[in-house]
């Protein structure tokens, strides 16, 4: 099962290079990857067939105890044929969207959308958290890309950096709850956690964990009040947003909630907390659908309030709800990708994004018209359309649920005007008359029509035989759900149910709307104040106050002023340390000097100090270096004389090596320079320097009355030639036993050095053309 | 002055690089090391840069500095690789034993140290040095 992950990452890897390499058909060759996906998992579907799950275990991080498990079960697998279905058409759909465009813009999207289904397929199928995690940021990642992929549109970057905020924030507060989880069982294998949810519950921390993975997921399932960025990641191409975000990504919080259902199964307030904010979110975004322009801003919100729906859903409990779940992940994906794609087509061949000044372009477009019809019907829950039956499984979990009549009204609206944004994106640009569009300025081509085809001919399809799929994929993905196997009888015709009675109704407000959508419309674009409260003012807020807290602290803390750093880290370091010694548990604890005085020890201290004085006495910067030399010097014999010739010999050749460098800068400066600092600031200078002197005066004194623990020194010094081979315990411990500490440290010196290097650049008048 | 300093600083300069080296190889046993060795080779081309020109330094350093400070932190993460294949775990070192020397993935580690800590310290002198009138 590993080899999911690897092909799809390999295709990731070689799309740009076969972009160049083919150039138009790459969309076609590339789409093969996500087609031998799609097969590798349905081949699974017998092991799953039953409400079981096929795990592969290899070891990754083994003293973090992380491994690459790959768990398949049917809720994984329904998500797994979606992520690799819906891939391989957009990758088909994307050749032709690019078609105009530079090969390299090709190239680059499709090694993205690629990646992102690595990201997407790992997320679904890892067992562990932490790798799970671990591709859900990625999967953040590669939406920022996407969103931002023509990032010379302005718009097109706040986007990206809105939703890379919103998703990727809500990311590390999910990752703290799967720590937590971590602390309190002890793993982060996911089948042991659902295992043991009981012990879960019952630890201090339930409540917590519940939390930050319900904001977790709700960033990235675009919940109220997370809910602003998703219609803003419209500014990606189409093909992106018709996957990522209406298709697979978004959908990746829901995953998550239904993973963790069964976990918090017996916590009531996760279900209540699910069921309202998803009523909430269903309410914002089908407000906003109704006064939103943009042909996929309307399509977006009308996403939002979809995984509101499905929020609400996963908050019922019931076998009923966990088929209504899975039923209407489905019927959303088919219609709302055919939809996007749709929306693409006609955006492509017009260049007009506004909803209202498309019309009429059934004439240019007939095959998409036709498949923008199909798509709609199914998100208008006609039969015979699988998002009929999704629709009637909704209302059957509501009912069934014995929920109060609230959500029940919420959702006949939201469905209804789901239904009336069906009509309206479906029948105005296509057969309306008003504002006729006269010429496109492409025609439909067969590339661009095999996606929406065949997704909304799906639609029906499923519609009509709803057997074959409800056995293959519905039972096996709500079995998992639910924890148990369901008998699933997926079915077009229920019979006269009270669920008939809310269709209709729904159905009957939705035509309403379809015909009053331009009053509705401008009647709420009236509305300016309320539709500012549910938009991303808070997020504007938040990050605005963030940007001016930091100019704040710039201005105060890196205003350019050498000697304001120092003593800021000065004033920090004597702060800090006397913290430490006077409110410590010990106190401060000065053991009284015992032994002789040991005059070599005086005499070279007594050097160092006169070193200090000169250095601060002296008049010219030469004559401060030179002093500031002694005093390295004097400190490298003090290492020599208590029996530390490694620490001397650094000592002295860094000691050498500062005077070299220093003198370069020197050599550039004036010689003689009057002092700049007035006398006030030079009295400020030294009190900060004589307590700095102080305070390590006291804390070296008070550290050498705790006596000292030799039990590390005896295990080196015991074991570093049994061990490391070297009798050097201090080069044995940096190469050997601490050597990825070492290689970290020198890997930071490489990266400053460069840094330096770098800035030091422009400081040479000549020879800049040699580098 | 300048002639005599600009003789003498071809054979302190051979004279540090062979101490510097003599540094490295004996550091697992004795005083000395990855580090010291390679602060001890900066300063012989800090010297020869001071003395003869950042330009004579740069030829004898064959290599530029930043590649030999990428080339060193490589030698370093690779010496680590052999540990990973046999005992999965990283930088667990290899030895292997010639006469009575233990030589094993740890001298590469260092011999990695030692040329990041050259590289790095060159990057900045010959920088520094660099537009300085002789």
């Amino acid at each position: 099962m590993a080899w999911i992950i690897i092909i799809a990452l390999a295709g990731a890897a070689i799309a740009r290079p076969a972009a160049e390499l083919l150039g138009k058909a790459s969309g076609w060759v590339m789409s093969l990857v996500p087609l031998v996906l799609f097969v590798l998992i349905l081949r699974h579907a017998g092991d799953v067939a039953d409400g079981g799950a096929v795990i592969a275990t290899m070891s990754w991080v083994p003293s973090l105890g992380v491994d690459l498990t790959l768990r398949l079960d049917g809720f994984s697998m329904l998500f797994g044929l979606l992520i690799t279905g819906i891939g391989t058409l957009v990758t088909i759909y994307a050749g032709a969207y690019f078609a105009e465009k530079p090969v390299a813009d090709m190239g680059r999207f499709l090694a993205l959308i690629l990646l992102f289904m690595t990201a997407m397929l790992g997320t679904v199928l890892s067992d562990d958290l932490i790798v799970m995690f671990v591709f859900w940021e990625l999967t953040s990642l590669t939406s920022f890309m996407l969103i931002g992929f023509d990032g010379h549109k302005p718009e097109a970057r706040k986007a990206a950096i809105q939703s890379l905020l919103v998703t990727g924030g809500g990311g590390l507060v999910l990752f703290a709850g799967i720590l937590l989880i971590g602390m309190t069982l002890g793993t982060f294998s996911f089948t042991e956690v659902l295992a043991r949810s009981d012990e879960l519950v019952a630890s201090p921390w339930a409540g917590v964990i519940a939390v930050l993975i319900m904001i977790g997921a709700f960033t990235k399932s675009a919940q109220v009040p997370f809910h602003f960025w998703l219609p803003n990641a419209m500014a990606a191409p189409t093909p992106a947003s018709a996957y990522l975000h209406s298709a697979t990504m978004v959908k990746l919080g829901i995953f998550l909630l239904a993973r963790f259902d069964g976990v918090f199964a017996t916590m009531p307030a996760f279900g209540t907390t699910l069921v309202i904010v998803g009523s909430l979110t269903m309410t914002v975004a089908a407000l906003k659908a109704l006064r939103a322009e943009g042909y996929k801003a309307v399509l977006a919100h009308s996403t939002v309030a979809s995984l509101g729906i499905l929020v609400m859903l996963i908050g019922l409990d019931g076998e009923v709800a966990a088929v209504a779940t899975v039923g209407f992940i489905l019927a959303h994906a088919l219609y709302k990708a055919a939809l996007f794609f749709c929306a693409g087509t006609a955006i492509h061949a017009t260049g007009e994004t506004s909803l209202r000044k498309l019309g009429g372009l059934a004439r240019f477009l007939p095959v998409t018209a036709v498949a923008a019809v199909l798509a709609s019907l199914s998100m208008a829950g006609l039969p015979p359309f699988v998002g009929f039956i999704s629709k009637e499984y909704l209302f059957e979990a509501q009912l069934t649920n014995g929920w109060n009549v609230v959500p029940i009204v919420v959702a006949v609206l939201v469905n209804a005007v789901m239904c009336g944004v069906a009509g309206v994106v479906s029948i105005k640009p296509f057969y309306f008359k008003s504002h006729r569009v006269d010429a496109v300025k492409h025609g439909e081509t067969p590339v661009l029509l095999i996606g929406p085809l065949l997704l909304a001919t799906g639609g029906i399809v499923i519609g009509l035989f709803p057997g074959g799929i409800g056995d293959l994929l519905i039972g096996p993905a709500a079995s998992a759900l639910y924890g148990s196997p369901i008998d699933v009888s997926f079915q077009l015709w229920h019979g006269l149910t009270p669920m008939l009675v809310l269709s209709v109704l729904v159905v009957s407000i939705g035509v309403a709307i379809v015909i009053w959508w331009d009053a509705i419309h401008d009647r709420l674009r009236r509305h300016d104040r309320l539709f500012r409260l549910i938009g991303d003012g808070g997020y504007h807020w938040v990050v605005d106050g963030t940007l001016n807290v930091a100019r704040l602290s710039t201005r105060i803390l890196q205003n350019g002023d050498q000697r304001r750093y120092t003593a800021v880290v000065v004033a920090v370091v004597v702060a800090g340390l006397a913290i430490a010694l006077f409110a410590g548990p010990a106190g401060l604890y000065i053991a009284a000097p015992d032994g002789s005085l040991r005059v070599s020890v005086t005499l070279v201290l007594l050097l160092s100090a006169a070193g200090a004085v000169a250095t601060v006495l002296g008049r010219s910067l030469i004559a401060a270096l030179v002093s500031v030399g002694i005093v390295g010097f004097a400190v490298a014999v003090i290492f020599m004389l208590n029996g530390a010739p490694d620490l001397a010999l650094t000592q002295i050749a860094v000691e050498t090596l500062l005077v070299i460098l220093l003198t370069a800068v020197l050599l550039r400066l004036p010689a003689r320079q009057r002092h700049s600092r007035t006398v006030g600031e030079r009295r400020r200078d030294a009190a900060l320097a004589g307590a700095f002197g102080l305070v390590i005066f006291l804390a070296v004194a008070s550290m050498s009355a705790i006596p000292l623990d030799m039990s590390l020194t005896e295990y080196f010094g015991q074991t570093s030639y049994l061990e490391g081979f070297g009798r050097n315990v201090v080069n044995v411990i940096l190469v050997d036993y601490r050597a990825i500490d070492t290689l970290g440290e020198i890997a930071v010196v490489a990266f400053a050095t460069i840094a330096a290097w770098a800035l030091l650049r422009g400081s040479g008048p000549s020879k800049r053309a040699k580098e | 002055m300048q002639i005599i300093f600009a003789t003498m600083s071809r054979l302190f300069f051979v004279l540090m690089i062979g101490v510097s080296l003599f540094m490295l190889f004996r550091g697992h046993n004795e005083p000395g090391g990855g580090f010291i060795g390679g602060l001890i080779a900066a300063l012989g081309f800090a010297l020869l840069a001071m003395a003869r020109g950042v330009e004579t330094a740069r030829r004898a350093l064959v290599v530029h500095p930043v590649a030999l400070m990428g080339s060193g932190l490589l030698l370093a993460f690779v010496s680590g690789l052999p540990g990973l294949l046999s005992d999965r775990s990283f930088l667990t070192h290899w030895w292997t034993e010639i006469g009575s020397t233990h030589l094993g993935t740890a001298t590469t580690f260092d011999i990695g140290v030692y040329c990041v800590v050259v590289g790095g310290v060159l990057c900045l002198v010959f920088r520094l040095y660099e537009g300085i009138e002789q």
